[in-house]
């Protein structure tokens, strides 16, 4: 799979071997220099790696411009900034946030995860452990015995938040409030039974689940 | 040109208006009182016309006293008919006398109108007891004898005529109540004038505090004012405008500092991540090539060095912002334990690669504080980010709530690393903390280290008090 980038960055130095390290990577890499032809570029991209700190428009213009042209394009800030006044700012269009120097494998990586979020109805399946998920048909297949798993609404919603987020821990509000809408009551049970049920149809032993985690304390997680 | 500013000057002064004030002041008694006078002489003369007839006849007793002696003189040798007939003419021209005629023998002859307390015969003793009566009372009484004063021995004759009739227009002795009235009148419309006067002053005085004291509520500078008159209070309103404006100018300058200084620390941030980025990315390249295993190891801790850099320049930076005063906090109620709940979940693949055990323990009601929810996790971020450098040997991080004796509730972050008085080669600066201790006081939270060797303890729990010792320690800190 060779997903194209677009990449600004206005050093040369860290411009060339990253294109370069990206491209090792089995990425295409479209590298400019500045922020100028950064939204006609977009339109050919699956994922943006954006500094903040450009010549002429800054890294925030052309990042609120690009979300405009393509909202479901992701984009990835790169800061040399301290985290003060870019995370207040650079989070809104932003899909996620790496600060310089950043250790490049930490870059492939969140890149890799960019990408799967937004190639997630381009991409053909998914798989985890004995599941093969087809995310655009909306349909779980149980590679052990062939069938395909039925899940209700809310509790496909719940996989998919899970799956979207793959290897983060998610609390249960935030579970909660992005599959129901509404906030979170302490001492609401209703999270924990669906999931309950959930394992119960995707799990191969509920009791030891092994594709939604608990992390006890905190909330669930689907390890990447 | 100089006289017109004076002029200008004069009519837009509050004192002139306060002198003008004042004269009018000291002219009352003397100036009014005669007012006063003519006032009521005028109320008289327009109102009164109808009950007093005061002709030209009357206006004195002189006249009238000639005009009786010259009747008498001209009655001498007379008839009585013929008296009788003149008396009674007179009384037709002179309908408010009381005419008598008493002849020589002493008898009343004519008797204009009837006059119930005249006897028909005059003794001598009545006529001497009249006269001394009639002598300066009232009535006026004039008695003339007919055919002048030698006498015809045809008696004589008397007039009488009330004094009110023929007496000067006395308004100084007469009708007070008019004149009380109208002196009371003067002194209230006095009283009213000045009143509003001060009401005047008054009202415009409270604008201008009201405009002081309702600051804008973006800019917190009081608003300038309309200016009204040129007066002492206009001056000041002008002055008002002025300071405000040179408020305005402060702040302007003041936010041009601060963006100055953001924009220098983005920029020397910018300036020294970029050759580290640059050597990172070069140690990743070396890294890839065929090394022995201490090359290896060297890479390794460069690799970590760098790190620690990169996060040292942002502490730093942040710090300089934060102590700089230019942050800005923006309390709000949050929940504490959902706030550190995402914190930590973001933390936890970083604690399991380093072998840390999390043991989190934040279940329960909702713990609401008024804490800036982005510094609030800086405090959070940097208390694991010390977990993770200095006592990632403890394999340990606890996380959970307690109670403290005066009943709030209080966030626990422990570890079982050599604490932190330990020798430890990532010893840092401690820069980390001093940002937990700005943030923290700005925020109106305190917290305590516990450390010994078998760990340390972080708490952080929210001041009884906040604004009290936030005052205290501005105190100290001057």
């Amino acid at each position: 799979m060779s997903a194209s980038i677009l990449y600004i960055e206005d050093d040369r130095e860290i411009g060339e071997w990253v294109s370069e390290f990206l491209k090792e990577k089995g990425y295409s890499v479209t590298w400019l220099t500045s922020g100028e032809r950064a939204v006609e570029e977009a339109d050919n991209c699956a994922v943006v790696i954006l500094d903040v700190m450009l010549p002429g428009l800054d890294g925030f213009t052309v990042g609120q411009r690009i979300k405009k042209a393509c909202p479901v394009l992701p984009i990835l800030m790169l800061s040399a900034r301290t985290s003060i006044d870019d995370k207040l700012q650079g989070l809104e269009f932003a899909d996620d946030y790496l600060t310089k120097p950043f250790h490049p494998d930490e870059l492939a990586a969140r890149v890799e995860v960019l990408l799967r979020r937004s190639a997630a109805h381009v991409e053909e399946a998914v798989e985890i452990e004995h599941l093969r998920i087809y995310v655009k048909e909306n349909r779980i297949v149980n590679m052990d015995s062939g069938e395909d798993i039925v899940l209700t609404g809310k509790q496909y919603h719940i996989f998919m938040y899970l799956l979207q987020h793959r290897g983060r821990v998610m609390t249960k509000e935030q579970i909660y409030e992005a599959v129901w809408n509404e906030s979170y009551i302490e001492g609401d049970k209703t999270l924990m039974v669906h999931i309950r049920y959930l394992r119960e149809k995707l799990e191969r032993d509920p009791a030891a689940p092994a594709i939604i985690e608990t992390v006890r304390g905190l909330g669930y997680r689907v390890r990447a | 040109m100089k006289w017109r500013k004076t002029k200008g000057r004069f009519r837009n002064s509050l004192t002139s208006r306060y002198l003008l004030l004042i004269m009018a002041a000291m002219m009352f008694m003397p100036i009014v009182m005669p007012l006063a006078s003519v006032f009521y002489w005028f109320v008289n003369d327009t109102f009164s016309r109808t009950v007093y007839v005061p002709t030209a006849k009357y206006t004195s007793g002189e006249p009238l006293v000639k005009m009786w002696h010259a009747e008498a003189a001209k009655l001498g040798g007379a008839s009585a008919e013929h008296i009788g007939q003149r008396l009674g003419e007179l009384r037709e021209e002179y309908p408010e006398l009381s005419i008598l005629w008493v002849d020589a023998r002493n008898e009343v002859r004519v008797e204009l109108p009837e006059q119930p307390d005249i006897p028909d015969t005059w003794s001598a003793e009545y006529t001497v007891q009249f006269m001394k009566t009639a002598v300066g009372n009232d009535p006026f009484t004039v008695v003339a004898f007919i055919g002048g004063d030698e006498g015809s021995g045809q008696g004589f004759m008397v007039m009488r005529i009330p004094r009110q009739y023929i007496s000067v227009q006395q308004p100084f002795a007469s009708e007070t109540t008019i004149y009380a009235a109208f002196m009371a009148g003067l002194s209230l419309l006095f009283i009213l004038v000045s009143w509003l006067f001060f009401v005047g002053i008054r009202r415009r005085l409270i604008r201008l505090r009201k405009a002081m004291t309702s600051p804008h509520s973006e800019t917190g500078i009081p608003q300038p004012v309309q200016l009204t008159k040129r007066d002492e209070i206009g001056q000041l309103e002008e002055g008002y405008n002025d300071m405000v404006q040179q408020l305005k100018i402060g702040l302007r300058r003041q936010r041009e500092e601060e963006e100055l200084r953001k924009a220098l620390i983005a920029n020397l941030s910018h300036d020294l991540r970029t050759p580290l980025t640059v050597i990172r990315s070069h140690i990743f390249s070396i890294g890839k090539e065929q090394l022995s295993e201490k090359g290896q190891e060297s890479l390794a801790l460069m690799e970590s060095k760098i790190g620690d850099l990169g996060e040292l320049i942002d502490n730093l930076l942040s710090y300089n912002l934060l102590t700089s005063g230019r942050i800005e906090l923006k309390l709000s109620p949050v929940d504490i334990l959902r706030l550190v709940r995402e914190s930590a979940a973001a933390w936890y693949p970083v604690w399991e690669k380093s072998g840390i055990e999390p043991d989190i323990d934040l279940e329960g009601e909702p713990v609401v504080w008024d804490v800036d929810e982005l510094w609030f996790r800086r405090i959070v971020d940097n208390l694991f980010q010390n977990v993770v450098r200095h006592a990632k040997a403890g394999g340990y991080i606890g996380i959970r709530m307690a109670g403290r004796e005066d009943g709030e509730r209080m966030l626990v972050i422990s570890d079982r690393g050599p604490g932190m008085n330990a020798d430890s080669e990532h010893k840092g600066t401690g820069i980390g903390l001093a940002i937990v201790e700005h943030l923290a006081r700005e925020m109106g939270l305190d917290y305590e280290i516990v450390s010994s060797a078998a760990g340390s303890a972080v708490r952080v729990w929210r001041k009884s008090n906040p604004l009290l010792t936030n005052a205290a320690s501005d105190d100290t800190s001057l």
